[in-house]
């Protein structure tokens, strides 16, 4: 019985620490943002796409989807690229100043999910 | 780039190869998949290593050592739900209509409906015979469902992040 209630505490702590360290839990999802403004550079590659976004009072680096999903949801590169006009939602980095990862973003007249 | 970083890591980010994994659509994700697929085989051998070290793993007859792994796979899936279940309550909406993940669930069922109905007849049939007696044909067809299953399942779990 000892043996199993060791074992819960062990994976409940390992289940915490990877949750932690990466995903949506360093976010503030109580304090969402919207950055709209032109991309100022754009990155589509793996883990994330990852853009930095002229916003109304400063730059964001806005983190975004793997490429695999930007595609398959239609969010190609070219729609992202220096120069396109983008609003996206989302929530800013608890650890990164000035940085944002998005819910969902609207390019090109199409908003698209992101999680 | 962590420019903060020791040289050697920020050179080997920053190399052809670094770039070509990040710019490929498939290869990170192909080696996500194929990473947690592998950790969960070979965390199985490990335990069983250790739990034979620890002297909780003994030598035993077939039918004795099958009945003792059941009831440890089945302690340890009701772990796999309720993990699984507080991260699936953080993202509901999005994660319910993910077709990777329905795909998931229903290759969960198949492999649960495996192990109660065709791994508890074999075991049942195992039950029965002495240790040298031949396995049933039936038992490798439980077991390679079994194995087929719960890989897919894991390697799905992973890839819902990249569809």
């Amino acid at each position: 019985m000892t043996r199993i209630a060791l074992a819960i505490a062990a994976i409940a702590m390992l289940a915490g620490t990877a949750v932690a360290h990466h995903g949506w839990g360093s976010y503030d999802a109580k304090n969402p943002v919207t950055v709209a403004g032109k991309v100022l550079t754009s990155k589509y590659e793996n883990p994330h796409v990852t853009l930095t976004v002229q916003g109304k009072d400063k730059v964001w680096t806005v983190t975004l989807a793997p490429t695999s999903r930007m595609v398959n949801r239609g969010a190609l590169a070219e729609m992202v690229k220096v120069g396109a006009d983008i609003s996206a939602f989302g929530y800013p980095s608890t650890r990164e100043a000035d940085e944002m990862r998005a819910e969902r973003i609207t390019v090109d007249g199409k908003t698209i999910e992101m999680r | 780039m962590d420019a903060s970083a020791p040289q050697w890591l920020v050179a080997l980010e920053g190399s052809g190869l670094g770039a070509a994994i990040r710019q490929s659509v498939w290869i990170y994700p192909a080696a996500n998949v194929a990473h947690v697929v592998a950790i969960a085989a070979f965390a199985g051998s490990v335990v069983l290593i250790d739990l034979i070290l620890l002297g909780v793993v003994r030598p035993a007859g077939r039918a004795t050592l099958l009945q003792r792994a059941r009831r440890w796979s089945m302690g340890l899936f009701a772990m796999v739900v309720l993990s699984g279940l507080v991260l699936f309550i953080a993202e509901a909406s999005h994660v319910a209509l993910n077709r990777v993940f329905q795909l998931k669930l229903g290759l969960i069922a198949l492999a649960v409906l495996n192990a109660l109905v065709l791994g508890s007849r074999a075991e049942t049939a195992i039950a029965k015979l002495t240790d040298t007696e031949p396995l049933p044909a039936h038992a490798s067809r439980a077991a390679a469902a079994s194995l087929c299953l719960w890989l897919c399942v894991v390697a799905l779990g992973r890839f819902i992040a990249y569809v």
